[in-house]
C-alpha cells in the first residue's frame, strides 16, 4: 500500500466538477484581490519614498479632499464586487448543485470522533473510509449522532456542516481515480484533529467489487488464535460497542468492524492499519488517540495477540 | 487629588493612601486613571494570551507532537481567543477612548465618572473568572473552557462540556460585558453631550467619531452575547433546552445569536483602530486627513452594515442558497466602506511630508496589513471559496491580519503617539523603530503562511496534524515567527518600562499635532483643561491658533 | 452663549433602554422561533390564560399612567402628590408581581416547569427576566417614594426622576410586546 502521508488535499486541484468550479472562482478571485493589493502597496510605497520628509522638501499641501475622486474610487470597487457576486452566484448553484427531491445514495453519520458511512441503497456500513465510483455523483446525507461536526474533503467537494436536528445534504463526486483526504471541520471536542477521513474513487469494477466484499460476511477462522480472538472479542466487551456481521457483536457505539482490516487507516486517520499498529491501538489507545472514547480495556499481551489475529481476517 | 508625580514618601496615613498613593488607583473615579488601568490590564493579558499562542505553536510545530495533551490544547486555543478578544482587544481600546476622548472634546471627565470605574472592575472580575477555570483542573472534569471562543452548542452544552469551564467563560463574559456595555453607554453619553463650545459633530477628531459609532454597536449587540449567554447557562445548570436538539432545541440558534453579536463585534474591535489611524496618518503627514466626511460616513454604514451580515459565518450550515446569498451580498457590500478607507489614508500621504516615527511606522504597516487581512474577508464572502477555506488555517490567518495586522498595529501606532502626552515622556524611537521591524517580520512569518496551509486542507482547532507533505515546514516556520513576534513584545514592554522612568520629556505637543488633548499639559491635571479649553472654529483648533492665516476655514472655503 | 446639549442622564437612561430593548429582543426572538416550530406537551394556547393575565397586566399598564402623573406633579414641586402617584405606582406595579406570581405557581403545579419543553423554557426565560426588570424598577421608585416622603426630594430639575421613568415606561412596553405574543398570539390560531 501507498503511504497514506504522500497525498495532499489542496484545494486547488480539484478532481469533482463541484470543486473544479469552487477552484475556478478561488483563483480568479485570487487574482483580482492580488491585483488590490498590488495597486495598494504601489500607491503607498511610492508616497512614503516620494513625499518622505528630508532637507528641502516642500511644505505639505493643505487638501481636505476631492469629492469626485472620492465617488469613482467607491464606486469602481462596488462595480468589482457586483461582477464577483454574479460569479459567486453561478458557482454556488455549480458547486452545489441542489439535492432536495432525490433520496440520498450515503448516509454520513457524524461521531464523536469517527465517521459512519451507511450506504443506504444496499446495506453496507463503513466506518471512516468511503468508496465511490468514478464519474457517478453520490447524494450523501449527513447527520450528527451527537456535536456539530464538519464534512470536508477539499478536491472533491465544499465544507458542509453537520449539525444536529439539522440534516444537511450534498453531493459528492469524483472524475479521477484516487485517495482524497479529508477531515472534520468543526471543532467537535477532544479528538477533532483525528477525525480524519479518505474518500476513495475507483473505477466502477473496482468500487462493486469492494461493494461486494464489503456485503460479504467474512469467511470462518482458521488459525486458533483467531478463534480465541474472535471469543475475547466478545468476552472484553468490545462486544458492547461495535458490530461484526455474522457475529452476536452488532452495536454501533463505535465503528462497524466487519471488514476493518480491508481499510487504510485506523481510528480515524490516527495510525495506519498495520497489525503492529493494531496491536498499539489495543494495548492502549491513548497511544495514537489520547482522551479519544476508545477505553482502555487493560488486555494482556496474549489477549492482544489473539486479538489481533482475529481482527486482520475481518477483510 | 492624585498629582503627576507620586512622591514615594513611604510612610503614608490610610487618608494620604488614598488620596495620593497606588490605593488611589483602585478608588479613582478620573477617566485618566481608569483609562490607564484598562490599558494595564489588557498589556497583562496580552502577554498571558499570547504565551498561550507560544505553547500552541510550539505543539505544532512538527505533526504529531506531544508537547500539549488534546484536552490542554484545546483549553490553550479557547483561552487564547477569549482573553485577545474580550479581555485585550476590546479593553485596549476602551482604555484609549476613555483616557482620550473627553480630552479630545474639551471636556473634564466622562458622563458617568462612576460608572465608569464600575465598568472596570467588573471586567477585571470578569476576567478574574474566567482564568479562575483553569484552577479547577482535574484529570477529566474542570479545568478551563475548551469549546473554542464561540462556544458552539451542543458541544458546549453539559452533556458534552461537563466540567464547570463553560459556566466560568459564561460568568466571565458577563462580567466583562458589564464593563464594555458601561464604557459604551458612557462614551456615547459623553460625546453627546460634553462637548465644549464650538465642537460640532463636524468637527470631531476622527477617533471620537469611531468611538461614537463603537459606541452604538457595543450598546447593540452586547445585550445580544448577554441573552445568548444567559440561554446556555440555564441549558446547562437549570436543563433548559434552547440550544439541546435532543430536547427539541436548536444548536443553530445558538450560533444566529453568537454571531449577531459577534460580527459586530469584530468591528467594535477594529473602528477605534481605524480612528487612531486617523488621527496618526495626518499629523505625520503634515496635512488633514483625505476626505474627512467620507471616513466618517464610512464607519457610520460599516456600523450598520455589520448588523446584517453575521450568517457569514455559518454558510457552511446548511442554511440554504437564497440565505447563503443575502449574506453574501451583504458581505461584499461592507467591503466598500471598509476598503474606501484605506484609499482615504493613502491619499492623506500624497503631497504631505512624511515623518517616519514608530507611530507612523506602524500606522504604514496598518494600511499594508489591514489591506491583506481585508482581501481575504473579501474571498470568504464569496461563498464557495468560503465552502472551502472556513474552519481552515486560511480564516486563522485572515482574522489575524485583521486583528494583528490591524487593530493591534493601530493600537501599537496609538502607543507610540500618545504615550508621551498619557506619561509626559517620549517612548524610545529607536527601540521603537526595532519593535516594529521585528513585529512586521515576525507577524508576517507567523501567519503569511497560514494561507498556504488552509489552501492545503488543515482545518483549524486541531492539536495536531498528520505528517503530510509541506505542513510541518509550513507549521515550523508559523511557530519560528511567532517566537520572533514574541520577542517583539519583549523589546516593546522594555521600551515602555524604561521610557516611563527615563524617556525623554514630552512637553504639551512633541509632534505638532492639531486636536486638543495636545492643548494641555503631558500628563494633563485632574481637571484636564486647567487654562480653559482653545476656542475650536473647525477640525483642528490647534493648527488655526498657529495659524491665524491661513485656518481650516479659510483653507476649506479656497478650495471651493 | 447658552449650551443646548442634551441631558446626559437621559441621553444614558436611554442607551441603557437601548441595550435592554436588544436582550429582550433575542429573548422574545427565541420564543417566537420555538413557538411556530410543532412541539409535544404544554404550549401556550394550553398552559395560559390571557383573560386573568389580562387583568394584572392592566395594572401594570395604569402603572405608567400613574407614574406620568407623579411625574407632572414633580415638576410642579407638589410634593404629596408626588407621594400618593408614586405610591400608587408601586402598589400597581405589585399587583402585577403578584399576578405573575401567582400564574407561575398554576404553572409549576400543573408540571410546566423551565425544563419541560421549549415551551416551558422560553416562556419562564422571557417573562422570568421581564419580572426581573419590574422589581428593579419597584426598587427604583420605591427609592424615589422614601426620598419623596422624607423630604430629600431632589431638585425640580433633576434627571433622576426622569431617568426613573423612562425605565418604567419601557419595562411597560416590553411587556406590551411580551403579553402579545406569548398570550394574545394563541388566541388567533
Amino acid at each position: 500500500m501507498p503511504s497514506p502521508y504522500d497525498t495532499n488535499a489542496f484545494t486547488l486541484s480539484p478532481a469533482s466538477p463541484q470543486a473544479a468550479a469552487i477552484s475556478q472562482l478561488f483563483v480568479g478571485t485570487l487574482i483580482f484581490l492580488a491585483a488590490i493589493l498590488v495597486l495598494v502597496s504601489i500607491l503607498i510605497i511610492f508616497a512614503v519614498v516620494r513625499y518622505r520628509d528630508r532637507p528641502g522638501a516642500p511644505e505639505p499641501i493643505q487638501s481636505f479632499g476631492w469629492r469626485k475622486l472620492e465617488i469613482i474610487w467607491t464606486a469602481v470597487p462596488i462595480l468589482c464586487l457586483v461582477v464577483l457576486t454574479v460569479c459567486v452566484a453561478w458557482t454556488m448553484h455549480v458547486g452545489d448543485p441542489p439535492a432536495l427531491e432525490e433520496s440520498p445514495d450515503l448516509r454520513i453519520v457524524g461521531h464523536q470522533w469517527w465517521w459512519e458511512i451507511d450506504y443506504l441503497k444496499n446495506g453496507a456500513v463503513a466506518a471512516n473510509e468511503i468508496h465511490i465510483p468514478i464519474g457517478r455523483r453520490l447524494l450523501l446525507e449527513l447527520r450528527s449522532a451527537d456535536v456539530i461536526h464538519d464534512f470536508w474533503v477539499p478536491q472533491l467537494a465544499r465544507k458542509m456542516d453537520i449539525v444536529p436536528g439539522h440534516p444537511n445534504r450534498m453531493w459528492l463526486e469524483a472524475n479521477t481515480p484516487g485517495v482524497y483526504l479529508g477531515a472534520c471541520a468543526e471543532f467537535c471536542g477532544n479528538e477533532h484533529a483525528w477525525m480524519r477521513f479518505q474518500v476513495i474513487a475507483q473505477p466502477i469494477e473496482q468500487f462493486d467489487a469492494w461493494l461486494h466484499d464489503q456485503l460479504t460476511i467474512p469467511s470462518k477462522l482458521n488459525s486458533s488464535d483467531a478463534q480465541r480472538g474472535g471469543q475475547l472479542f466478545v468476552d472484553r466487551t468490545c462486544a458492547n460497542c461495535h458490530t461484526v456481521t455474522g457475529t452476536p457483536a452488532n452495536q454501533r457505539i463505535g465503528p462497524d468492524l466487519t471488514h476493518l482490516a480491508s481499510r487504510r487507516m485506523l481510528a480515524a486517520g490516527a495510525a495506519e492499519n498495520t497489525p503492529e499498529n493494531l496491536a498499539i491501538w489495543l494495548h492502549d489507545p491513548n497511544t495514537f488517540k489520547p482522551d479519544s472514547n476508545m477505553p482502555n480495556l487493560q488486555l494482556s499481551t496474549d489477549d492482544v495477540r489473539d486479538l489481533v489475529e482475529y481482527l486482520e481476517t475481518l477483510k | 487629588m492624585k498629582d503627576a508625580a507620586i512622591s514615594d514618601a513611604g510612610g503614608l496615613s490610610f487618608e494620604q493612601e488614598a488620596r495620593e498613593g497606588w490605593l488611589s488607583w483602585v478608588a479613582s473615579v478620573d477617566h485618566k486613571q481608569i483609562g490607564i488601568l484598562y490599558l494595564w490590564s489588557s498589556t497583562i493579558f496580552f502577554v498571558v494570551a499570547g504565551v498561550l499562542a507560544l505553547l500552541m505553536r510550539i505543539q505544532l510545530a512538527r505533526p504529531e507532537n506531544h508537547f500539549l495533551s488534546p484536552t490542554m490544547y484545546n483549553q490553550i486555543f479557547t483561552m487564547h481567543g477569549t482573553t485577545m478578544i474580550f479581555l485585550v482587544v476590546v479593553p485596549a481600546l476602551i482604555g484609549f477612548a476613555n483616557y482620550l476622548v473627553p480630552l479630545m472634546i474639551g471636556a473634564r471627565d466622562v458622563a458617568f465618572p462612576r460608572l465608569n470605574a464600575l465598568g472596570f472592575w467588573a471586567q477585571a472580575f470578569g476576567g478574574v473568572m474566567l482564568y479562575f477555570s483553569f484552577a479547577t483542573a482535574g484529570l477529566n472534569l474542570g479545568g478551563a473552557p475548551a469549546v473554542g471562543w464561540f462556544a458552539y452548542a451542543p458541544l458546549s452544552e453539559a452533556a458534552y462540556s461537563y466540567g464547570p469551564g463553560v459556566d466560568y467563560w459564561i460568568i466571565g463574559l458577563l462580567g466583562i460585558g458589564v464593563g464594555t456595555l458601561t464604557a459604551g453607554i458612557n462614551l456615547i453619553a459623553t460625546i453627546v453631550c460634553l462637548r465644549t463650545e464650538g465642537m460640532t459633530f463636524g468637527r470631531l477628531p476622527l477617533f471620537v467619531w469611531m468611538t461614537l459609532v463603537t459606541g452604538f454597536l457595543i450598546v447593540l449587540v452586547i445585550p445580544v452575547l448577554n441573552a445568548g449567554l444567559v440561554m446556555l447557562l440555564f441549558d446547562r445548570m437549570l436543563n433548559a433546552n434552547f440550544f439541546r436538539p435532543s430536547t427539541g432545541g436548536s444548536a443553530v440558534l445558538w450560533q444566529h445569536v453568537f454571531w449577531t453579536f459577534g460580527h459586530p463585534e469584530v468591528y467594535i474591535m477594529v473602528l477605534p483602530a481605524f480612528g487612531m489611524i486617523s488621527e496618526v496618518v495626518p499629523v505625520f503627514s503634515g496635512k488633514p486627513i483625505y476626505g474627512y466626511e467620507f471616513v466618517a460616513a464610512s464607519g457610520v454604514a460599516i456600523a450598520f452594515l455589520s448588523l446584517a451580515v453575521w450568517a457569514h459565518h455559518m454558510f457552511a450550515v446548511g442554511l440554504g442558497h437564497p440565505a447563503d446569498l443575502f449574506f453574501a451580498i451583504s458581505s461584499m457590500a461592507i467591503a466598500v466602506p471598509t476598503g474606501v478607507k484605506i484609499f482615504n489614508w493613502t491619499a492623506t500621504l500624497y503631497h504631505g511630508r512624511l515623518r517616519f516615527t514608530t507611530s507612523m511606522l506602524f500606522a504604514l504597516g496598518f494600511l499594508a496589513m489591514f489591506t491583506i487581512g481585508g482581501l481575504s474577508g473579501i474571498a470568504f464572502a464569496a461563498v464557495p471559496i468560503d465552502w472551502q477555506l472556513t474552519d481552515s488555517y486560511f480564516v486563522v490567518a485572515h482574522f489575524h491580519y485583521v486583528l494583528f495586522g490591524g487593530t493591534a498595529f493601530g493600537v501599537f501606532a496609538g502607543v507610540y503617539y500618545w504615550f508621551p502626552k498619557i506619561t509626559g515622556r517620549m517612548l524610545s524611537e529607536r527601540t521603537g523603530r526595532l519593535h516594529f521591524w521585528l513585529t512586521f517580520i515576525g507577524f508576517n512569518l507567523t501567519f503569511m503562511i497560514q494561507h498556504v496551509l488552509g489552501m492545503y486542507g488543515m482545518p483549524r482547532r486541531v492539536f495536531t496534524y498528520p505528517p503530510l507533505p509541506g505542513w510541518e515546514t509550513m507549521n515550523l516556520i508559523s511557530t519560528i515567527g511567532a517566537f520572533v513576534l514574541a520577542f517583539a513584545v519583549l523589546v516593546f514592554l522594555v521600551n515602555v518600562m524604561v521610557s516611563l522612568r527615563s524617556g525623554e520629556v514630552a512637553g504639551d505637543n512633541p509632534w505638532n499635532a492639531w486636536t486638543l488633548e495636545w492643548a494641555t499639559t503631558s500628563p494633563p491635571p485632574p481637571e484636564n483643561f486647567p487654562n480653559g479649553v482653545p476656542p475650536v472654529q473647525g477640525r483642528r483648533p490647534l493648527w488655526d491658533l498657529a495659524h491665524p492665516d491661513r485656518t481650516d476655514a479659510m483653507l476649506m472655503r479656497l478650495a471651493e | 452663549m447658552k449650551n443646548p446639549m442634551p441631558d446626559k442622564t437621559k441621553v444614558g437612561v436611554g442607551l441603557f433602554i437601548l441595550s435592554e430593548a436588544g436582550f429582550f429582543a433575542v429573548l422574545v426572538i427565541s420564543y417566537i422561533y420555538f413557538y411556530v416550530l410543532p412541539s409535544h406537551g404544554p404550549g401556550a394556547a394550553s398552559s395560559l390564560n390571557a383573560v386573568r393575565t389580562l387583568f394584572f397586566s392592566i395594572c401594570l399598564f395604569l402603572s405608567s399612567a400613574t407614574i406620568h402623573m407623579a411625574g407632572r406633579s414633580f415638576r410642579l414641586g407638589r410634593s404629596n402628590a408626588v407621594s400618593t402617584w408614586l405610591a400608587l405606582t408601586v402598589l400597581l406595579g405589585g399587583a402585577f408581581i403578584t399576578g405573575q406570581a401567582v400564574e407561575y405557581r398554576g404553572l409549576l403545579e400543573r408540571g410546566v416547569t423551565f425544563s419541560t419543553n421549549l415551551f416551558g423554557t422560553t416562556f419562564f426565560t422571557l417573562t422570568g427576566f421581564h419580572g426581573l426588570h419590574v422589581l428593579v424598577g419597584l426598587c427604583a421608585l420605591g427609592t424615589l417614594l422614601g426620598a419623596t416622603i422624607s423630604g430629600r426630594l431632589p431638585n425640580i430639575n433633576s434627571s433622576g426622576f426622569e431617568a426613573v421613568s423612562m425605565y418604567w415606561h419601557f419595562v411597560d412596553a416590553v411587556w406590551v410586546v411580551i403579553f402579545s405574543v406569548v398570550y394574545l398570539w394563541p388566541l388567533f390560531g
